[in-house]
């Protein structure tokens, strides 16, 4: 062994000699000086479940408000707002559990909370009651017509445009602005009050709208294709938005 | 507030949908300005190892500079990705703690293997003896820096210079692999992000690595005909043609391997394919269509075959091989940009563009970017004037 390094150059043992000493300085560090649970995933994790073990309770449960508050959780359960949670509108209320007398939730009265979920957004899911805040009952509290824990229209809408409001303004300004929705639309009463599974229809044949826009159609200053040659298999609203101005 | 009033002008860019966690990107210009700084490491080390692994004597006079340059880049890289991360005085913990799982964790000690086990190790068994001879002449700081850098070496024996001599070699053979590594692997880190239509590819990491060593010989050509007329030194056009060959050779396999990696994408049709030529063809087209693909690789490409088949005089070959190296750099740099900011422009609901409106002031912004792309060049100058890549009697020599 020592004949080795006797044999081995001068400079490639100061290089080794200097590795060495930095490979020695990271063994240290990280034997000696750097904290275990740094180190060992299982205890960096069981550190953490403590941590957040310790940190304080802040939501009791639907459960929790239920044993004491029996009939607002027995409406809720059937209504449309069962998959909500009691602390979704009222706050964390482990507190009031602990002392339901000293220690009060809080409840929105005023008509913004509501509008989280509720205010129009396209992007929400199809036949999700929505409103615009500015033009449905504008600065009356929401839960004067409507109680909360099953809410439900205080009265059947009487125009598509009550959830239906961004088509309607759209289709208002477009070609088809005087045809009613029904004329497109097979709507079954039941949509008004069981939105979600009573669907409307959409028109799924061609020739619907080839009724006025073939060109043997009857229509006049209605702008006509011939059926045969134009769109080949597609359905016509698959190409051209209807409600839109000028229906592109 | 400021955060606020961003966010609605970039809303207002928008085209079509997208999520909104997808408005504003979030990898931004120094995560351009890193893949750029690593691939210009790899790329200049492998023209380096020309020399020594291939033995291309022409290839020379570039052989120090080349090394120089990605050594004052390498040291460089790390910084835009400490920037953007924040805290970097905790970077070391990447080391000490090493995470098996993580691609980027691991990276580090690719880096750290790159650094120190090739490249520092391979500049001091090269200029060892130079520095002892030099440390001789010296005075004052200087003499003192280079016996320290030196590690106090004395032995300038035909004996231990033909040990340092065997070992760059050895070296050389395993930096080759090593750099192939390091830019790879940026690539690799690109190309494993599955969710992402527009990088998950495994061409990355070749495609990096192509471009990586076409902005690296370019960039080793920029600086060789700017550094050795300020040296005082003439111009050695048997190398320089050399170098611009070999980048010829590189531009084309990078040019093929990238146009192969599109013809695929575009033959597949995956559902992505949609929104990806419609961001190629509005949000990316200057950056790529223009920038990279006809004045970063194109034009050179038709430059230095002209250069080629009609033998031009040396002044006009010196211009004309100038003019290609800056339009390549700025073609890689599109490269990257097309990359990382491209790859974030698009929806993953395939249905919407976004937009990346860049910062000029800011820890995130268009000067720091800029700075962090000046800095290297005065780290390589600091290099130079301790190490000089040429020797005084190779300057006269020309």
């Amino acid at each position: 062994m020592k004949e080795f390094f006797n044999k081995l150059p001068e400079q490639a043992v100061r290089v080794i000699v200097v590795f060495l000493v930095l490979a020695v300085g990271l063994f240290v560090i990280r034997q000696f000086i750097i904290p275990p649970e740094m180190k060992e995933p299982a205890l960096q994790k069981l550190s953490s479940m403590e941590r957040e073990a310790d940190k304080e309770v802040k939501y009791a449960g639907a459960q929790v408000c239920g044993q004491c508050h029996e009939k607002e959780h027995d409406i809720k359960k059937t209504g449309y707002h069962r998959d909500l949670s009691c602390e979704s509108c009222h706050g964390a209320a482990q507190k009031h559990a602990d002392n339901p007398t000293d220690v009060k939730p809080t409840s929105p009265k005023k008509r913004d909370y509501c509008g989280y979920c509720h205010t129009y957004n396209s992007s929400r899911p199809t036949g999700f009651p929505q409103i615009n805040p500015d033009t449905h009952n504008p600065r009356k509290p929401c839960i004067t017509c409507h109680n909360p824990h099953n809410p439900k229209p205080p009265q059947t809408p009487r125009s598509c445009a009550a959830c239906h409001a961004q088509i309607e303004r759209t289709k208002a300004a477009s070609y088809h602005a005087l045809l009613g929705c029904t004329v497109c639309h097979n709507t079954p009463e039941k949509h008004k009050t069981a939105p979600r599974t009573i669907r409307p229809t959409k028109p799924d044949t061609r020739e619907f709208c080839g009724k006025c826009h073939d060109k043997a159609s009857p229509g006049k200053g209605v702008p006509a294709v011939d059926m045969n040659a134009h769109g080949e298999k597609y359905v016509c609203w698959q190409c051209h938005y209807p409600h839109m101005l000028g229906g592109i | 507030m400021e955060a606020v009033q961003n966010f609605m002008e970039l809303s207002q860019q928008v085209v079509g949908f997208i999520y909104p966690n997808e408005i504003e990107i979030h990898w931004s210009i120094l995560i351009v300005v890193y893949p750029y700084i690593t691939g210009l490491v790899a790329g200049a080390f492998i023209l380096a190892s020309l020399v020594k692994v291939f033995n291309v004597k022409e290839l020379q006079p570039t052989y120090r500079l080349a090394l120089l340059t990605a050594l004052a880049f390498l040291l460089i890289a790390p910084l835009p990705l400490q920037l953007h991360l924040g805290r970097p005085e905790r970077s070391y913990e990447m080391f000490m703690t090493p995470n098996l799982t993580s691609a980027m964790a691991m990276f580090g000690f690719v880096y750290l293997w790159y650094l120190m086990l090739v490249l520092l190790l391979e500049i001091w068994f090269e200029y060892r003896r130079d520095m002892i001879v030099w440390s001789g002449e010296a005075t004052g700081l200087k003499k003192w820096t280079l016996k320290v850098l030196s590690l106090f070496s004395t032995d300038i024996s035909e004996k231990a210079v033909a040990f340092d001599k065997k070992t760059v070699k050895v070296i050389t053979v395993i930096g080759i692999p090593s750099a192939f590594l390091l830019h790879g692997y940026v690539g690799f880190i690109f190309g494993s992000i599955k969710a992402n239509p527009w990088w998950s590819s495994v061409m990355m990491p070749v495609v990096f690595l192509f471009s990586a060593i076409v902005s690296g010989i370019a960039i080793v050509m920029l600086l060789y005909m700017i550094i050795m007329p300020l040296r005082g030194g003439k111009i050695d056009m048997k190398c320089l043609d050399k170098v611009a060959s070999f980048l010829f050779y590189a531009v084309i396999v990078d040019f093929s391997i990238e146009v192969l990696d599109f013809i695929h994408r575009l033959y597949e049709s995956e559902e992505s394919i949609k929104i990806l030529s419609q961001l190629v063809s509005t949000k990316l087209f200057m950056s790529l269509v223009v920038l990279q693909i006809l004045l970063g690789m194109l034009l050179p490409l038709g430059i230095m075959v002209v250069i080629k088949v009609f033998k031009l005089q040396e002044e006009l070959r010196k211009l004309l091989y100038f003019v290609c190296a800056v339009l390549i750099q700025m073609g890689i740099f599109s490269t990257r940009w097309n990359v990382v900011i491209g790859g974030q422009l698009f929806s993953k609901s395939f249905r919407g563009l976004t937009t990346y409106k860049m910062e000029l002031m800011g820890i995130e912004g268009f000067l720091v970017a800029l700075a962090l792309l000046i800095i290297p060049f005065v780290v390589l100058s600091v290099l130079i004037k301790l190490l000089p890549p040429w020797k005084k009697e190779e300057l006269a020599g020309h």
